[in-house]
């Protein structure tokens, strides 16, 4: 069987791609959701980090991811990634910044390109699911919130302590246990 | 509700503490002194000297120019940002531990503990010690001004034992609160964490001290205990009306406790005291979010009569013996 394998032609995201596109509702059919796609991924390029609705997000998300990859194994000389980079771009001047800035920067990345975080939704308000959607290595203060001293967090303390009571209850019961059926 | 015919008054605790006061002027007349006893050490300070706060933050170093003996953490806090002073639970001033609302004696460098970033276990107690000290502010607003309440003590913080304490005389024999009574007393609490109140610390004389709490007859044997050991002074935490004697140090604002729970009150009997009532509860910092399966396990430990005496390495070493003798 001469099967081609399908990682030669397809780049393989690291990151996690629904077996269904969303339809992302639009007035304008398919062709409306394109371009609400578009203009998210030129932002993405263009600011590096976007609050967004999660749906929109996420499916922007592949897409990007997508086109950096490409723009990684093709490289700007490489005519059909060209036209990718033209279609998904709608302000051309951040091709260059795709070639000249985002593919010296993923070039020895292993994992994804883009971070999603979930993002605190409005109350009271529209109870859409929100989303931070970032480039990795952007200049901006991180989003992530550590948590070095987890072990010493007040309720962390507490709940051990009960996880030790409870297991000390439990072993009694064992002992016991053995003692009745030793009788 | 509370059955008013089966709670008797205790005969020798009447005599031992009668007082002209009522609970409130009782509670005034502190406040009366204490804020002359502020006033006093305000105007004792004299010239004014400059001193320089070296402030080491996550991101930033900065310098202040601070007043001595007149400045505190929290003043720093106000010039480094809004968010701060919100957070910030306790202060460190070259490596000790120091109250938000206490003044810096001279030049030091400082940092500030949140309850997000424990270094160590010292922030979680002075929660804790505040937590108990709260509980105690509590307990004597919840009471009608008929019942003699007087607060005891509370021993020192331990975190491990799932619950803080205060022992409180109440003056009656038998009393068991039903569940009504332990959530309203802690709805009372949460309406005082949430005032956002700052713990004030002042230190006063042994003299002072005892004038404060003559009403209150086991504060007035422990005070001249207390000035002995401490260079005949005593340390005192006001929170808005409420006053107590404790070694400190405590966190800077009320508003740092999040969810609060007034678990159980146990009776205990005592030879030296009579009866007590030891009230006991749980509680988190605000902005810690936990479930409320996980929140109902630390309620459900809470409510068993703490001892304070939890050695959990002890327990973990019987624990491995019991393996060892299930296996053998």
């Amino acid at each position: 069987m001469n099967q081609a394998n399908i990682s030669n032609l397809v780049s393989k995201l690291n990151i996690y791609v629904r077996p269904k596109a969303r339809r992302l509702k639009n007035p304008a059919g398919p062709e409306g959701r394109l371009l609400k796609l578009r203009k998210t991924v030129t932002a993405l390029i263009k600011y590096e980090r976007l609050e967004l609705n999660f749906n929109r997000g996420e499916e922007a998300r592949g897409y990007a991811e997508r086109l950096i990859s490409e723009a990684l194994r093709h490289g700007p000389a490489h005519h059909e990634t060209m036209k990718l980079a033209d279609f998904w771009i709608l302000e051309k001047q951040y091709v260059h910044k795709l070639f000249k800035v985002l593919v010296p920067r993923y070039e020895n990345f292993t994992s994804s390109y883009t971070k999603m975080y979930n993002a605190p939704r409005l109350y009271p308000g529209m109870y859409y699911k929100k989303s931070v959607l970032e480039l990795k290595g952007n200049v901006y203060p991180s989003l992530h919130q550590e948590y070095s001293q987890k072990r010493n967090l007040l309720h962390n303390v507490l709940l051990d302590e009960a996880r030790k009571e409870f297991r000390l209850k439990k072993y009694d019961e064992i002992v016991d246990n053995f003692k009745q059926t030793r009788m | 509700m509370i059955n008013w015919t089966s709670l008797r008054l205790q005969v020798p605790m009447l005599r031992r503490c009668l007082s002209t006061l009522t609970k409130s002027e009782a509670r005034k007349k502190r406040n009366e002194l204490f804020d002359s006893e502020a006033k006093r050490q305000r105007a004792a300070v004299g010239r004014i000297e400059k001193i320089e706060v070296k402030y080491s933050g996550p991101s930033d170093e900065i310098t202040l120019v601070m007043n001595k003996h007149l400045s505190t953490p929290f003043d720093c806090a106000k010039h480094i940002s809004e968010g701060v002073t919100k957070v910030a639970a306790l202060a460190e001033v070259n490596g000790t531990p120091w109250d938000m609302h206490r003044p810096f004696n001279s030049e030091c460098e400082i940092k500030f503990v949140t309850m997000a970033s424990p270094e160590s276990q010292v922030v979680n107690k002075a929660f804790w010690r505040s937590c108990s000290l709260m509980m105690g502010a509590v307990a004597e607003t919840a009471f009608k001004d008929s019942i003699s309440i007087h607060l005891h003590s509370f021993p020192i913080p331990n975190v491990r034992s799932g619950s803080f304490l205060h022992d409180i005389s109440l003056g009656f024999e038998d009393w068991k609160p039903t569940v009504a009574e332990l959530q309203s007393l802690s709805a009372l609490y949460i309406k005082l964490s949430q005032k956002n109140l700052p713990i004030e610390r002042l230190v006063v004389g042994e003299s002072i001290a005892l004038e404060m709490f003559q009403d209150n007859p086991y504060k007035s044997e422990q005070i001249p205990n207390i000035a002995r050991h401490s260079e005949d002074s005593v340390t005192l935490y006001r929170i808005g009306d409420h006053i107590d004697v404790s070694k400190g140090p405590m966190i800077g604002n009320t508003g740092i406790i999040g969810r609060c729970t007034v678990a159980s009150v146990h009776k205990l009997s005592t030879d030296e005291y009579g009866t007590l009532y030891r009230f006991q509860g749980v509680a988190l910092p605000a902005g810690i979010l936990l479930n409320h399966f996980a929140y109902g396990i630390l309620e459900e430990r809470a409510r068993k009569l703490n001892n304070s005496v939890w050695v959990p390495s002890k327990i973990v070493e019987d624990s491995e013996d019991q393996i060892a003798a299930v296996a053998n």
